[in-house]
């Protein structure tokens, strides 16, 4: 049996499913906490439906994007890990890059399934186990104090009262965030190539566009009574759209 | 029946932080774990010198960048869901702004009991989707992998990132122009003059974040003067 074939073995599965499944139950578990509780504080339950169908949506296509992560890390590191890390904790820009790092570490030239060992293997998943665990071990170690500091104004009874600058700041970070990536985009297409050569990659400023005028032609629609439906497919149609457009621009 | 229902909550809130870090020591211990009972099901543990090395060498940036993405998206995302998009990942990319889009369509503000109702909901049925389309994406490898892999198919899913945040831009740009002007000029020029920066994308959120809060502070202290 060859080091890949062993890698996508069915106890391979069985750990990474295990896992997997876990994760899954423990998603289960707070949503309906977290239904049940909007519930008893009177919340609308028509509105929790909304976000549950928006945010299934939403996540449809990032989905897929993420499923081809697996798919360009499952020729070196066989499926089961893969499938594991980008389900749970990973995320698709991080894997790679450390799966790259890690393998330089442990002697091979490039992540191949040619130059893959055992040991090998196993050193390259602790090592991308253990450099994105961060996040968890800080919310163990301090969610409650920093998010206590949030929820100050609920224990004192105000629920739904504006907070203050809190809620804007939240939006700035945000389109602060959008910005960085745009921004990124606009630099890759001006300068990659040299200072202001305009020779870049622009498929990526094209998506922004027609995702972006495709989100405008929704957020109209949405206002009309009739189509107010629509806002909970905004996202996904508006990314399709975009995609879409890579994809034509790929072709001309 | 008010006092009753603060009670209630600040039980909900307590077994929320009980199970979150319950669930995250759990799952912690669980990936920790797994390369080594893979070591031992392959016949070889891991080579912890390399991966000391190979931490130093690449985790220490990712363990700023978990800092950094702990300080920022915990206060947006609350308790709930601050734990469950920890454990589940793709925060950039697929949490965060599920969130704030759950959060904007029904007016949830930050901090409040709804807003923590409504990001842990959007949170986990995104997770679960992600899960759900993986395991099936798995099962059905062998007769996806052509259609995934087609060449032409490709551009589509390398654009998946500016094809969310192109939608998101606008639907935040249109109510905030005033904020999102300096940062996205900024950021724009930054990448030009420095393209190599391109790279770090993930940590230009921080200086771009701040600067899109500094303006907010000023807007929100001036409107605060004038009412």
């Amino acid at each position: 049996m060859s080091i890949l074939e062993k890698l996508s073995s069915t106890p391979m599965y069985l750990i990474c499913g295990g896992i997997i499944a876990f994760v899954a139950l423990l998603c289960v578990v707070f949503m309906v906490r977290a239904y049940r509780a909007g519930k008893a504080i009177g919340m609308d339950t028509a509105k929790m439906k909304r976000v549950i169908v928006s945010s299934a949506t939403f996540s449809v296509l990032p989905s897929i994007g993420i499923l081809l992560g697996v798919i360009a890390l499952s020729g070196s590191l066989g499926i089961p890990w893969p499938w594991l890390r980008l389900s749970v904790i990973g995320a698709l820009h991080y894997e790679t890059q450390v799966a790259q790092a890690a393998a330089e570490q442990v002697g091979m030239d490039k992540l191949s399934s040619e130059q893959m060992t055992a040991s090998g293997f196993a050193t390259i998943a602790l090592l991308m186990s253990v450099c994105i665990m961060w996040g968890m071990i800080l919310s163990v170690l301090f969610n409650r104090k920093y998010t206590g500091k949030f929820n100050k104004n609920i224990k004192k009874g105000g629920d739904t009262s504006a907070l203050g600058f809190g809620d804007m700041a939240m939006t700035a970070m945000f389109i602060g965030l959008v910005s960085a990536y745009i921004g990124s985009y606009i630099g890759s297409f001006v300068s990659s190539d040299g200072l202001f050569t305009l020779r870049g990659d622009w498929t990526p400023l094209i998506v922004v566009a027609v995702s972006g005028i495709t989100m405008a032609l929704f957020i109209f629609l949405s206002k009309k009574p009739k189509f107010a439906f629509v806002e909970n497919f905004s996202i996904a149609v508006s990314m399709l759209f975009g995609m879409a457009a890579a994809v034509l621009i790929n072709l001309i | 029946m008010e006092q009753n229902k603060n009670l209630n909550w600040e039980k909900y809130t307590k077994t929320t932080h009980k199970i979150g870090k319950a669930a995250s020591i759990i799952v912690l211990i669980m990936l920790v774990g797994a390369p080594f009972l893979i070591g031992k099901y392959l016949g070889a543990y891991p080579n912890l010198a390399a991966a000391g090395k190979g931490f130093f060498s690449v985790g220490l940036v990712w363990m700023v960048s978990s800092v950094a993405e702990f300080l920022i998206y915990t206060p947006m995302l609350g308790s709930g869901g601050g734990y469950l998009a920890f454990i589940t990942g793709n925060l950039i990319n697929m949490k965060i702004p599920c969130a704030v889009n759950a959060r904007d369509m029904v007016g949830a503000k930050s901090g409040t009991r709804e807003n923590e109702i409504i990001s842990t909901l959007s949170i986990a049925t995104s997770s679960l989707v992600t899960i759900l389309i993986l395991a099936i994406g798995v099962a059905a490898l062998t007769p996806l992998r052509p259609l995934l892999q087609n060449p032409s198919l490709q551009p589509a899913f390398d654009n998946v990132v500016p094809a969310l945040f192109g939608a998101m831009a606008y639907k935040y740009y249109r109510k905030n122009m005033k904020i999102a002007l300096v940062p996205l000029v900024v950021m724009s020029l930054l990448f030009i003059f420095v393209p190599s920066l391109v790279g770090s994308t993930s940590f230009m959120i921080i200086p771009s974040g701040a600067m899109a809060i500094g303006i907010a502070y000023y807007f929100y202290k001036k409107e605060k003067r004038t009412n």
